[in-house]
């Protein structure tokens, strides 16, 4: 398969993916797609970056742990569904990663997981003392170098204002473990901006805002940025969910340009609606997963990619018209 | 050109080659059944040849005399007709399905080559997808089809060996245009424009628009504030907040080693445990005081002395009785 290719005009040219000719550049011995030389980054100058990245893993970019906070305000835009999605993606690229679900009292990242009978120590327990942290981590039987950690049973208390100590001893605790500090620590916020967001944020060093194309939660999401940049975490994305390309087409849904115009972030990722969703939620098998992927599975993969390289979006995806098929087209043309 | 001479061949055949011709039909047949298995065009051209004859005889003849011509039409009529007849029977003999193509039988079998090749390559193209998509012979993946695994939670997915993780066959990127076909729809690609100096914009909007501290202090309704405390960073909880407690049930300095113990056993735990063996050791020693056992040669000691006739004894003996008598009830009791 081509893929497409970098402009080798813009100045940070990480991750653009238009090209006016993706053909262009095309070896011409073997048919594959050439690699163009740009402005190499400085820690690395012989790196070369492509969108559609082929045949090399990511190059893990800033210190580890990497502390990421995925947030977003208004609730039910997608966060948990993001954290799961884009943890098992870093896993599956070989990244050891921790998902922390921060939500006192209504836990879900198990079960989205299809941990939730694994689950018996959570962190409460630990601080208790009814457990060490490595008993409360439940380790994923698909990929062995995910781990997930819940803050609370259902119906169990947490002191305010207890929790945001209690996540930093987390994160430095597992930064000294034995098996080695994990290359990516996520933490699922709950919504909204009370008690328990500011819990989740404490030990954060970024933050991906995940958020829908409609105006209340883009209100929220604003408000939760402004909050983020006042708490000092100054890395901040975005990943704009439940994208409806038709109905953008039709001018029904704002789109992601619009988006952009009004929060001011880079993107991560879009990830496009998609039924798989609910479906992948009732079995407990995230659908990054899935084989074939889906289009949501392959924006979530896209999304997890330029988290590692602390990358983000040059061009967004914009439905058009169908061509026609022609009579031959069934023939796999 | 049988219709011409009767109109009988409509319902038939097209064919001319079929028309009765008064000298040889049967041969005619003969070589319509040897040239159907042959080549199409032969017998087309053995049909266009006797037609034609026939046409140039029927011409010819039509020159002669009247009286002749009548004579000769009236027997040529019934030779006509009996020829007609024994064509039409042959025809009935023959097999209900002779197909006879109007075109050149060349062209026909190339449509049919082509058609048949069509249905093959789809054929291959379906089997090989079908072989693709079947994992290799011998895998987990073989446990979870027979039903031996749960295959909800069992991976499938091989882990990825840094390929391209977008290289999906249906996504399908456009010679033109950078468009990119996916999933049935066809999409352009937009650049972003967003721009550094529109972030830092948005950046000091932000920071004009919301000002917020982490707070520091959580008291309850009624609490005063610290004087050396900042008011921005005193939250105020509630009191009917359903996971509320300012009441520090959790020791910071503990829970903090607790989080940080790697090995051994967790602090509680081990209190529990701890105090169970304490309790188990206190329960054991008393136990011990329960089953002492009683020396016969003291036991004079322990006697109670009876009343009528050791009252007076008693009171000469003085304490040391005293002492006996006091004891002995107890020793009575137990059993």
């Amino acid at each position: 398969m081509v893929s497409l290719l970098l402009l080798p005009k813009t100045p940070n040219p990480l991750s653009s993916i238009y090209t006016p000719n993706p053909f262009k550049s095309l070896n011409p011995k073997t048919l594959k797609p050439s690699k163009p030389n740009f402005k190499p980054k400085p820690h690395n100058p012989t790196t070369i970056r492509s969108v559609l990245q082929w045949n090399r893993k990511p190059q893990l970019a800033g210190d580890t742990p990497r502390v990421v906070v995925i947030t977003s305000g208004k609730g039910g835009v997608g966060k948990t569904t993001t954290t799961a999605n884009v943890g098992l993606s870093l896993a599956r690229l070989g990244f050891s990663v921790v998902a922390i679900d921060a939500d006192v009292g209504l836990r879900n990242l198990d079960l989205l997981l299809g941990l939730e009978n694994r689950v018996n120590y959570t962190v409460v327990e630990v601080l208790n003392g009814d457990c060490r942290l490595d008993q409360a981590l439940v380790r994923d039987k698909r990929w062995s170098n995910f781990e997930l950690l819940c803050i609370s049973k259902p119906r169990s208390k947490l002191p305010i204002g207890f929790g945001g100590k209690a996540l930093i001893w987390l994160v430095d605790a597992l930064k000294a473990r034995e098996e080695g500090s994990p290359d990516f620590i996520l933490i699922d916020c709950p919504a909204g901006i009370d008690a328990g967001f500011i819990t989740a944020i404490t030990p954060a060093n970024e933050a991906v805002l995940v958020t829908t194309p409609d105006i209340t939660s883009l209100r929220d999401a604003d408000r939760v940025t402004g909050l983020l940049e006042c708490d000092g975490i100054k890395d901040i994305k975005m990943i704009v969910n439940r994208v409806r390309t038709d109905m953008i087409k039709g001018e029904d849904m704002m789109s992601v340009l619009d988006i952009q115009e009004m929060l001011g972030l880079a993107l991560l990722g879009v990830i496009p609606e998609d039924s798989e969703v609910i479906r992948s939620t009732n079995r407990g098998y995230p659908l990054v997963l899935n084989k074939p992927p889906t289009l949501a599975g392959l924006a979530f993969e896209q999304a997890a990619w330029r988290l590692v390289e602390q990358d983000s979006m040059q061009a967004v995806v914009v439905e058009e018209e169908p061509k026609k098929r022609g009579f031959f087209s069934f023939f796999g043309g | 050109m049988a219709s011409v001479w009767n109109p009988q061949f409509h319902s038939i055949s097209s064919q001319p080659s079929i028309c009765g011709w008064k000298h040889g039909i049967s041969s005619n047949i003969l070589e319509l059944r040897r040239e159907l298995g042959l080549s199409y065009s032969r017998y087309n051209w053995v049909q266009q040849r006797t037609a034609r004859s026939f046409l140039f005889r029927a011409l010819s003849k039509s020159a002669n005399s009247d009286e002749d011509k009548v004579v000769k039409t009236e027997t040529e009529i019934n030779g006509w007709k009996t020829s007609i007849g024994k064509l039409q029977e042959t025809i009935k003999s023959l097999p209900p399905v002779v197909f006879v193509m109007k075109k050149d039988v060349g062209i026909n079998f190339a449509i049919g080559l082509c058609v048949a090749t069509t249905i093959l390559v789809v054929a291959v193209r379906v089997y090989v997808a079908r072989k693709v998509s079947n994992s290799r012979p011998g895998s987990v993946a073989d446990l979870v089809r027979r039903g031996q695994l749960r295959s909800d939670r069992r991976g499938i997915s091989r882990p990825l060996k840094y390929e391209d993780p977008f290289n999906n066959p249906l996504v399908k990127v456009g010679k033109s245009n950078s468009t990119v076909e996916m999933c049935g729809k066809v999409y352009r690609l937009a650049p972003v424009t967003l721009t550094k100096e529109q972030q830092a914009i948005h950046q000091k909007r932000r920071s004009r628009a919301y000002q917020w501290k982490r707070p520091t202090m959580f008291l309850k309704e009624g609490d005063s504030i610290p004087s050396d405390v900042d008011p921005d960073t005193v939250r105020w909880i509630p009191a009917n907040h359903p996971f509320a407690t300012t009441a520090s049930e959790i020791d910071e300095g503990l829970a903090q080693n607790n989080v940080y113990q790697k090995h051994g056993v967790p602090f509680r735990i081990q209190a529990e445990h701890e105090a169970l063996q304490r309790k188990l050791e206190a329960l054991q020693s008393e136990q011990k005081l329960n089953k002492l056992v009683i020396d016969p040669t003291n036991a004079k000691d322990f006697e109670r002395p009876f009343k009528h006739l050791k009252s007076h004894e008693q009171a000469g003996q003085g304490p040391s009785n005293h002492i006996g008598s006091d004891s002995s009830p107890e020793e009575m009791q137990k059993p």
